[in-house]
């Protein structure tokens, strides 16, 4: 298993009045190479679940192991290296840095990698050219479509190469042609060998998935695989 | 993340806001300029000063005695100064003559009350043969007073090599006569140009047989006298015989004296230039400080505002150390601007300051040392009042900073 969670709890003011139970005890296994969409209406817990999975936020109880590590006893820098190697996020607000070019944004985690000026210029121009933005190397977010923002949030998510691809709600503010397109960049990804878990509350899109987990108040109420026709 | 990708963002952001960094620095510029002007301009009264001692010779010794009667000291002085050979090389009275005096040579006039122009006026001061030697004058031309023109009370002088200049142009003076106040003087030497800023009157002087002081200077009673010693060391043993001497001779109540020598001087001006200097740097640290504690103030605006921004970075995988780095680059290199500026201002202010304070005739500027100091100070304070807002920022939770607007 490439993840494997185990009964997470994620509680804010614990034991006061205003307690809140965002997930209530969730298990998941995911393997290497699935294609899972994890779905929920607003306030099921689905977000908190990726912070959680991504490594993001840290779960009251439970146990927590990516790739045979048990996550929950690591330190932040050994979470920042997870974070940055193992996993790329795609935002449903993008998340681009509004100061930074196109090419800078992507350059952003292979600069924490500690890669050389040379290497991540090839390597951000390479997701660049992946998501079809090389053109757009040079221009801020702010001269961009939202299409093209996400797109160059893909880029930086896949521009380390990470194992697992989590996309949080990626089509959420796009229009259906745009978001089709960045759903068919995550099956693209997929394809490649890469594990894709996408957030939604669009059955719809969730639709598209081979594997779908329900989420409601905090608990799965569903896990199934089905067939879809895009491969 | 690397130093030079810290130092590009730190630029953009800072260029991003350019009105509140500028008003950021502004406390650095001023704090830096301040300290800057004050040091060196201290720096450069002392250099002025150390100067002016070093031209008097640092082995002189000035000597006031004062008697209420009884007549002057002078042959006492002169008798125990003989007497003390292995330390002393001379005594004269060191007398300057404040009435007006005209001093013309042909058709060119100076006079000793040209209070309007410095650089025009004229000491006329009496002494001995010993004169040019206690004062540290070499001559240019002729001869010293002698010990016969001080017993006969000749019409001869000897002139400073400014006021040589002026009366004679590129005559030769020796041999010449002057008028001082209608009465012939024979020019018998000339000295060498002392040459420093802020003196003039050093070099136009005109020197007399202190006999003349019964006639020129309304026979007040001598009181002031240069002693010239062997050596700094001998100076310093001198001062003290002197005094003793001088307490034998004049009691208490019966006179009042006075003796230092110049390394004396300079130790006590030393002094009193340490105290004004911490008293100046110390309000200028001040001023830093409130300047340093603006820059802490606009760095926890800048975390509040970029939260956001610190989220997406921890996200994608920055380490604490990484975000840490970018806030304090930051504040240092505002800082280090603002340093660069504050120095800048400071060159400019030192330069008007040694023009309009110390009227020096080479320009003042700060001294390397100060330069490099002021700019590594000001990345420091970066640094320090940087470093809450920084951690504060490398400490958010990605989730939470990732839920800001």
């Amino acid at each position: 298993m490439l993840i494997q969670i185990q009964n997470i709890f994620k509680i804010y003011n614990e034991g006061k009045e205003n307690e809140v139970r965002a997930l209530g005890g969730v298990s998941l296994g995911i393997d290497n190479g699935e294609f899972v969409a994890i779905v929920g209406a607003s306030g099921s817990g689905k977000s908190t679940l990726m912070n959680v999975l991504g490594c993001l936020d840290i779960p009251t109880y439970g146990d927590y192991h990516l790739d045979g590590t048990d996550v929950t006893s690591l330190t932040d820098k050994q979470l920042a290296h997870i974070r940055n190697k193992k996993i790329g996020f795609i935002f449903q607000g993008y998340n681009l840095i509004q100061e930074l070019d196109a090419l800078e944004n992507v350059t952003l985690p292979l600069i924490y990698q500690g890669l050389g000026a040379e290497e991540r210029m090839e390597r951000a121009m390479d997701a660049l050219r992946k998501v079809g933005m090389d053109d757009r190397a040079h221009h801020k977010p702010a001269e961009m479509s939202g299409g093209q923002q996400q797109r160059v949030a893909i880029a930086r998510a896949i521009a380390t190469h990470p194992p697992i691809i989590m996309a949080d709600e990626p089509t959420g503010a796009l229009d259906s042609k745009t978001g089709a397109h960045v759903l068919e960049i995550l099956r693209e990804l997929y394809r490649g060998g890469t594990t894709v878990i996408l957030i939604t509350h669009d059955n719809g899109i969730a639709a598209t998935a081979k594997r779908v987990v329900r989420l409601s108040d905090g608990v799965i109420i569903s896990d199934e695989l089905q067939e879809v026709d895009w491969q | 993340m690397n130093l030079r990708q810290s130092f590009k963002m730190a630029l953009k952001s800072i260029w991003g806001k350019k009105m509140r960094s500028a008003l950021t620095m502004l406390g650095i510029i001023i704090g830096v300029a301040a300290v800057v002007i004050m040091v060196s301009v201290i720096q450069g009264q002392n250099a002025q000063t150390m100067k002016m001692m070093e031209s008097q010779g640092t082995n002189k010794i000035e000597v006031n005695a004062y008697k209420y009667w009884g007549g002057d000291v002078s042959q006492e002085l002169y008798n125990y100064c003989l007497g003390l050979s292995d330390l002393v090389v001379g005594v004269t009275p060191n007398i300057q003559i404040y009435n007006e005096m005209t001093i013309q040579y042909g058709s060119k006039s100076y006079n000793t009350q040209r209070w309007d122009d410095w650089e025009d006026m004229v000491t006329v001061a009496l002494g001995n043969d010993k004169y040019g030697l206690c004062n540290n004058y070499q001559l240019a031309k002729g001869r010293e007073l002698s010990y016969l023109d001080v017993e006969k009370t000749n019409n001869v002088c000897v002139l400073g090599g400014g006021l040589a200049d002026k009366l004679f142009d590129y005559l030769d003076p020796v041999g010449r006569y002057i008028n001082i106040n209608g009465n012939p003087f024979l020019v018998v030497g000339v000295y060498e140009k002392k040459a420093v800023d802020g003196w003039p009157e050093w070099d136009n002087l005109v020197l007399l047989p202190y006999t003349f002081n019964r006639t020129l200077n309304g026979n007040s009673q001598i009181s002031s006298y240069s002693v010239k010693a062997t050596s700094t060391l001998a100076a310093t043993e001198a001062v003290t015989r002197l005094q003793a001497f001088l307490t034998g001779l004049i009691p208490q109540g019966a006179g009042d004296f006075y003796v230092q020598s110049n390394d004396q001087y300079i130790d006590s001006m030393n002094e009193q230039l340490l105290m004004q200097s911490l008293v100046l740097v110390g309000i200028a640290a001040i001023s830093l400080l409130v300047g340093g504690i603006g820059i802490m103030n606009i760095m926890l605006v800048t975390v509040t505002e970029r939260t956001r921004e610190i989220g997406i970075r921890k996200a994608i995988g920055a380490e604490r150390k990484s975000i840490v780095a970018q806030f304090l680059i930051e504040a240092a290199v505002i800082c280090g601007i603002g340093g660069v500026i504050g120095i800048a201002i400071g060159y400019a202010g030192t330069l008007i300051a040694g023009k309009l304070l110390l009227q020096m005739a080479d320009p003042l500027l700060p001294g390397a040392g100060i330069t490099v100091g002021a700019f590594a100070f000001s990345v420091v304070l970066g640094i320090i009042f940087g470093m809450y807002p920084a951690v504060k920022a490398s400490g958010l939770q990605p989730v939470e900073a990732l839920r800001a607007e």
